[in-house]
């Protein structure tokens, strides 16, 4: 019944995508898996354990609602006559619900718990949620969801554990949650070799923290217990924690081992910003009366976009991409004509670079309208596929952060970047030889000596450089 | 010695070499790891039942993936549940602790019913990869195995057990069972493995450890078991493990010439002890925790029983004010215990029922300190009650006669 339910759901789910009529994407560079992403809670069926079972017993469950599993970890044991079968679980997430007790009588093929997936879901796998009627239109929906990178997993905030006392050989009673542990820890746990029941957990109601496994780990393979090793004393040898890529971080770890076959030359330049700035606070006092597109404020970033869109139109070669020809094998440049500059921002689950497409044909109004769209999908982490795809150059403001000369690493398939430092105000000497304020910034580009010379770089640099030196002379561009 | 020859023949001391029969269980450790393995027999030389189910758990989780393993051992007398079953359901728990041959209670990690092991009675286990595991594809090999001994009429029968057919007393013929299953199934291997009764002393009195006085009062969920009628085979111990041996290493013995097949079988000793998760398993195995609170959880009335029934359940000597106790226990412990002597006894003697719930059932070793004994009235005549002690010999606690715990 239950099951009805959701196949319902899923059919009108299904219906909505199907009427927008989405276009498909094929995977790019820059999408981290093929496979598609739910984001609903799935209930996880039991699988038929053979032997033309149709139920059987649940002896014990190993989770309850509220842990987390990871792929293969124990969900419960079932027994049917005289076979018992240990169950695990295929994805990795959150169990939300059991359906049966222990002792209660669990159908095959029907749902055994709710999981709330956080991983990837393979598509042999939506067979393990689906019940066979359902299973087309569960697809559909799977494929038409915007594919997004997944989350990255990450440590709890850890409280530092008290220090340990020997260890015991009567355990404690153990907390409710004595066998709970983050991702982190239990894949530590399997590196250690550490059975987790056997660690007693300091965090919250007894739940497993990584310097207990640690704990554990050293005190069972030094015999005499040492008072000494305290996890939270300040002096100690040095510690070593083994910890696994966060899926931006191994993306980034792909993409720019890729990025190491361009030889760069990095051209750095200083910018006066003293004008844009005066443009700028001029443009938001008229803004924050009358908004464009919502937008109430304008930053820099906007007429740096246009400003490198103008340099590409001048020298296209900055936008283009260098491949081999497939029939003589040679280095060929394949000219785009879209602008599609990517802009790098950094989330809280990492480095990501949305795009922003056909530059050349957009304002600035628009082009801040949708700086602020992918920015706020950045952080909440909501990027599809298609923002981060198809990028031709790329900018990357780090002078947010800080930095005066940065050297950035160009993107594969890209020939050049740019990279902003901090604005900062200095003194200068104006025509006069008097001392002025002066607001600069550095501008460092980074480009492909394969294919980009010096010079070329330089004069598009410069191009830059006086569009945004002098917005007014946009003007004349003003299409 | 002299000394110019120097100092050289005392420094050449020679290191006493270990004894070879003393084996290090690194040597075990190393044998049922081994990765380049693909097919191997164990024997154990221990006969402590929970000792041997260790090990053999432990080869389960250790053996390599793609390996397939034969496990062969005898135990001491036992009775060993399965997996999900209730003891006081399955056994006689007072015959078992009072009975002179000291018989141990067992509870295994596998599924299925209740069996007895003694030394007459060699267990097999065949631990394969999922794919390959089929639940007769074993027992058809034990089949080949008694068949070459000379038990012709050995087959494999639709519940997966192994039955000799034998002429009764008229004549026909009758299948007697000489070895059930069983099957623990994880993500990476599968395990199955059987009992066969070669020549059970024991074969008589099995029957009266294995009926609970419980049990008809006792409704559980949970496996029952199936009895049938069993018999031995009739073949000495050491010839049944060469024969299976044999037939293990002929379905297995032609792999890939890159597998090496060693031929020889290793011995298990009371050195795979110090194993530390075979250490960790057999404390496990022991504890009464895991033999008693495994149990699913079960309800005990005594209510209900009409003067019909209890002449097949309840012996009629017993006193109809003893209907009236109740519990259920989850997880082995009390939840909910009533006592209602239906308002015919003389005494008014409350129980303290609280303290009751929590507590474990088999740690009450006497129930006739909670029931008190009474006095009676029935038409007139005093009878002296003892509720409690009927409770120790459903329960089988107290230390009475191992006759008194029988069920007639």
């Amino acid at each position: 019944m239950r099951l009805h339910l959701y196949s319902r759901f899923l059919l009108r789910q299904g219906s909505v995508y199907s009427g927008l009529n989405f276009p498909r994407q094929f995977p790019s560079a820059r999408t981290f898996h093929a496979t598609a992403r739910a984001q609903v809670i799935k209930p996880f069926l039991l699988a038929d354990i053979g032997e033309g079972i149709r139920e059987c017993e649940i002896i014990q469950w190993f989770v309850e609602p509220g842990a987390r599993v990871e792929e293969w970890d124990k969900l419960c044991e079932v027994q049917s006559d005289k076979a018992s079968v240990e169950i695990t679980s295929k994805f990795d997430g959150v169990i939300k619900k059991l359906y049966y007790e222990a002792g209660e009588m669990a159908k095959v093929g029907k749902a055994l718990v709710d999981i709330d997936i956080q991983g990837e879901i393979k598509e042999e796998d939506l067979a393990a949620l689906t019940e066979p009627g359902t299973g087309g239109i569960s697809q559909i929906q799977a494929q038409d969801q915007a594919k997004k990178p997944l989350e990255a997993q990450f440590t709890e905030s850890i409280q530092p554990p008290e220090a340990s006392s020997a260890p015991e050989k009567v355990s404690p009673p153990k907390g409710k949650h004595a066998t709970l542990a983050t991702p982190a820890v239990r894949h530590l746990t399997k590196q250690l070799d550490v059975r987790i029941e056997d660690v007693n957990g300091t965090g919250r109601d007894g739940r497993v923290l990584k310097d207990d496994v640690y704990q554990f780990a050293k005190q069972r393979d030094t015999a005499p217990a040492q008072l000494q090793s305290s996890p939270s004393a300040p002096r100690g040898p040095q510690t070593e924690t083994p910890t696994k890529l966060s899926n931006t971080q191994y993306q980034m770890f792909k993409t720019m081992t890729n990025s190491l076959v361009i030889p760069h030359f990095l051209y750095a330049d200083e910018i006066d910003f003293s004008n844009l700035s005066e443009l700028r606070a001029r443009l938001n006092k008229g803004l924050a009366k009358s908004p464009i597109n919502e937008i109430r404020k304008i930053s820099f970033l906007p007429f740096v976009i246009k400003a490198m869109s103008m340099a590409i139109q001048r020298y296209p070669i900055l936008n283009a991409r260098v491949d081999t020809d497939p029939e003589s094998g040679k280095p060929i440049l394949i000219m785009r004509s879209q602008h599609n500059i990517g802009i790098a921002i950094d989330t809280p689950s990492g480095l990501m670079v949305p795009v922003i497409k056909d530059v050349s044909n957009l304002d600035i109004a628009s082009i801040a309208a949708e700086l602020n769209r992918l920015q706020a999908l950045a952080t909440t982490g909501k990027l599809s596929s298609k923002d981060l795809s198809g990028g031709t150059i790329t900018v990357s403001n780090i002078g947010n952060i800080g930095g005066t000369y940065v050297s950035p690493v160009i993107v594969e398939k890209e020939v050049a970047i740019l990279g902003m430092g901090k604005m900062r105000t200095i003194p200068a000497f104006d025509e006069n030889g008097a001392v002025v304020k002066k607001q600069i910034c550095n501008f460092s580009w980074s480009a492909d000596h394969r294919v980009i010379d010096g010079a070329t770089m330089a004069r598009a640099a410069e191009v830059v450089r006086s569009f945004v030196e002098d917005p007014d002379s946009m003007v004349m561009h003003l299409r | 010695m002299a000394p110019s020859r120097g100092l050289r023949p005392l420094l050449r001391t020679r290191i006493p070499a270990l004894k070879p029969h003393a084996r290090r269980y690194s040597e075990f450790v190393a044998a049922a790891t081994d990765p380049s393995q693909k097919a191997r027999v164990f024997v154990s030389q221990s006969q402590d039942p929970y000792l041997n189910l260790s090990i053999e758990h432990y080869l389960l989780q250790r053996t390599p993936g793609d390996s397939t393993i034969l496990f062969l051992y005898t135990n001491s007398p036992c009775v060993v549940i399965g997996r999900n079953q209730n003891p006081w359901i399955e056994v006689n728990l007072g015959v078992l602790r009072n009975e002179e041959l000291g018989v141990k209670l067992v509870r295994r990690r596998s599924g299925g019913g209740t069996v007895f092991h003694d030394e007459g009675n060699m267990n097999y286990s065949v631990i394969c990869p999922p794919s390959e595991f089929n639940r007769d594809k074993h027992a058809e090999m034990v089949v080949r195995a008694l068949k070459s001994l000379g038990t012709e009429k050995a087959r494999v029968n639709e519940r997966h057990d192994i039955v000799v057919d034998k002429e009764d007393k008229e004549g026909a013929l009758k299948p007697f069972k000489v070895s059930g299953s069983a099957y623990k199934l994880t993500r990476l291997r599968s395990l199955h493995h059987g009992t066969c009764l070669l020549s059970s002393p024991n074969l008589e009195s099995i029957s009266k450890y294995l009926r609970a006085p419980a049990k008809p009062l006792i409704k559980a969920r949970g496996v029952d078991s199936v009895s049938s009628p069993i018999a031995n085979v009739g073949i000495d111990n050491f010839k049944f493990q060469e024969a299976v041996a044999f037939e293990f290493r002929s379905l297995y013995g032609t792999l890939s010439e890159a597998s090496v097949w060693n031929r020889s079988i290793f011995f298990v000793d009371e050195k795979a002890k110090e194993v530390p998760e075979i250490a960790y398993g057999l404390e496990e195995l022991m504890s009464e925790d895991w033999i008693y609170c495994q149990t699913p959880q079960f309800k005990f009335s005594t209510k209900n029983i009409t003067e019909t029934d209890s002449v097949q359940s309840i012996p009629s000597s017993w006193p109809p004010a003893l209907r009236g106790i109740e519990f259920t226990a989850k997880h082995g412990k009390f939840t909910e215990v009533s006592v209602d002597y239906n308002d015919r006894t003389a005494s008014s003697e409350q129980i303290e029922l609280p303290l009751l719930n929590k507590l474990e059932l088999h740690k009450i070793t006497d129930w006739e300190q909670l029931l008190p004994p009474f006095l009676f009235t029935d038409s007139d005549r005093n009878v002296a009650v003892s509720p409690g002690r009927t409770m120790n010999q459903l329960f089988g606690m107290g230390n009475y006669e191992p006759s008194a715990y029988v069920r007639e």
